[in-house]
């Protein structure tokens, strides 16, 4: 069985295995925030279409008007070998919420001042409003998940500037 | 944004030299409650940058189905175009491709054309702010939109690679109210501005940014030939940008247009109020020209506190209906986003970003043919 299993393995790692180069030539004026999606993760992304799907969250719920509740999906691993939990989560949200303007398109896109996240274990996270945010899903695909040693080295912003502000 | 390399991130690619930042500075709309933007001042890249696949990505149907992506920052737009169409294994996308460029990659041998529907738009801001014309009338905005022929602007403006907007809403995103675009009538145009009373002798003043020029040039044509005034243009150089984008975001000097031709985007196609009509219309919005609308602020504050999808769905509609009939802004077209990619690229796009996961090569690419 487990022959099978391994040769399975093998199998799919051939098909998929990456392979190849490009080059790009790319004059958008967000190639800033391209690069960031292409190599960090968000509680959500956008499919082909442009729709919100999953990617850090796995499920998330309105526990009543003002308690949103994330599932983190299991089995995420940053790529200096960090396992990705609800702690990353919360520590992103932390982080976000120090900065007055953190994103370049504008306030837009901020949670409110007061809103304060909350680990519930390994893989959930809640997020406590002082009043509904029906935008939440949205504002989270600008609420990047980077690992500890990004935070304690890089920050957006914080090594560079020394501050947060229009950096994320 | 990513100053420095590393293995920063979970996503599907690694970011192993270079960098691509953003310089900006402030612009505050309000301080109760705290509103502001950020406008660009320079876009630091390093000439390349390099992502590497990330073989541990969880996920694994999605990709990196590439070893390696190279962003080549020091070759220009044309230059870039030149060796996509003309050559292989030296460029293999470009992004951004001018509508006037498609039909050369289209007859290039080695290049292909992926026109993607994406969430960015083109309208006309509206400055409701003055009282020098009846802007504030109704009748005078839907005057501003029936005289625009937006057949001919997807036609000869974008070479057919747009859909003409009914709305701020793309017809092809969440929320669309689903109104056909104001059609071109000039008689009606002429008849509705001149009950609003556009004043004698004073020419329709339209502004533009370099980017835009071309739809500006041709509104010129339809407005004067539909409204029968006169209209000034001006083309704000890229020098003076960031003086005009200051100016309108800030609202403290007058705006010194009637019409603004703006190009904007949206981060994802689900709740549009919530990234493009907030930006044109809201007291909040960075782009507002005019005092803020009492129903329109109702509207959107039921739409960001809905946690209802499908109630806040509804609102969307709403919204973009309400800002239709209003006609809140001359709604011009939505553009396509065009890439030209390398025939032994499978390129998939997004309608909102760049991401490169699922995209793949061919075995006949140069890359594998060479190893690579």
């Amino acid at each position: 069985m487990s022959s099978q299993v391994s040769q399975q393995d093998s199998v799919e790692q051939s098909v998929r295995a990456p392979a190849g180069t490009i080059n790009v030539v790319d004059p958008n004026p967000l190639n800033w925030l391209f690069i960031t999606w292409n190599t960090m993760e968000e509680p959500v992304r956008t499919d082909e279409r442009g729709h919100i799907v999953g990617a850090v969250m796995e499920d998330s719920r309105w526990l009543d008007d003002t308690t949103f509740q994330v599932d983190v999906r299991r089995g995420i691993r940053y790529q200096d070998g960090e396992d990705l939990t609800a702690h990353n989560v919360k520590r992103a949200f932390d982080e976000v919420q120090r900065w007055k303007v953190p994103h370049p398109p504008g306030t837009s896109l901020n949670f409110h001042p007061d809103a304060t996240a909350e680990v519930v274990d390994d893989y959930t996270v809640r997020i406590y409003f002082p009043e509904p945010d029906g935008l939440v899903l949205g504002k989270f695909r600008g609420m990047h998940v980077p690992s500890t040693r990004f935070w304690e080295e890089e920050g957006f912003g914080y090594t560079k500037n020394g501050t947060g502000e229009g950096h994320w | 944004m990513i100053d420095a390399p590393g293995p920063w991130g979970s996503g599907p690619f690694t970011l192993i030299e270079g960098y691509s930042s953003l310089e900006n500075e402030v612009a505050m709309i309000d301080d109760r409650p705290l509103a502001g933007v950020w406008l660009d001042t320079n876009q630091p890249r390093t000439d390349r940058l390099v992502l590497e696949a990330n073989t541990d990505h969880w996920n694994k149907e999605r990709g990196p189905r590439l070893e390696r992506v190279v962003f080549r920052n020091d070759v220009p737009y044309g230059k870039a175009l030149d060796l996509l169409c003309d050559t292989e294994g030296e460029i293999d996308i470009v992004t951004e491709v001018d509508p006037s460029d498609a039909e050369r990659v289209q007859d290039s041998e080695h290049a292909r054309l992926h026109a993607l529907d994406a969430m960015r738009i083109v309208t006309g801001v509206i400055n409701r702010f003055t009282d020098e014309v009846p802007l504030n009338d109704v009748r005078a905005r839907m005057a501003l939109n029936l005289a625009v022929d937006r057949d001919r602007l997807v036609r000869e403006g974008f070479g057919g690679y747009a859909h003409a907007l009914s709305g701020l809403t793309p017809p092809y995103a969440g929320g669309f109210s689903g109104a056909e675009p104001y059609p071109h009538d000039q008689d009606e145009a002429k008849r509705l501005m001149g009950e609003a009373g556009w004043p004698a002798d004073r020419p329709l003043r339209l502004a533009a940014t370099t980017d835009v020029e071309p739809v500006a040039n041709m509104l010129v044509e339809d407005f004067r030939g539909s409204l029968g005034i006169e209209v000034e243009l001006t083309v704000i150089p890229d020098e003076d940008l960031l003086v005009a984008q200051h100016a309108l975001v800030e609202k403290v000097m007058p705006l010194p247009f009637d019409v603004l031709v703006h190009a904007w985007i949206d981060l994802n196609s689900d709740a549009p109020p919530a990234f493009i009509h907030g930006a044109y219309l809201a007291a909040d919005g960075p782009f507002r020209a005019g005092p803020p609308i009492g129903e329109f602020e109702d509207l959107m504050g039921a739409f960001a506190t809905e946690i209802d999808a499908g109630r806040q769905a509804e609102l969307a509609t709403e919204i973009d209906r309400y800002v239709y009939d209003e006609a809140l802004s001359v709604f011009l077209v939505a553009p396509q986003a065009l890439y030209a990619v390398n025939r032994h690229v499978d390129f998939v796009g997004y309608a909102t970003t760049f991401e490169l996961a699922e995209t793949g090569v061919t075995d006949d690419h140069w890359s594998r043919r060479i190893g690579g």
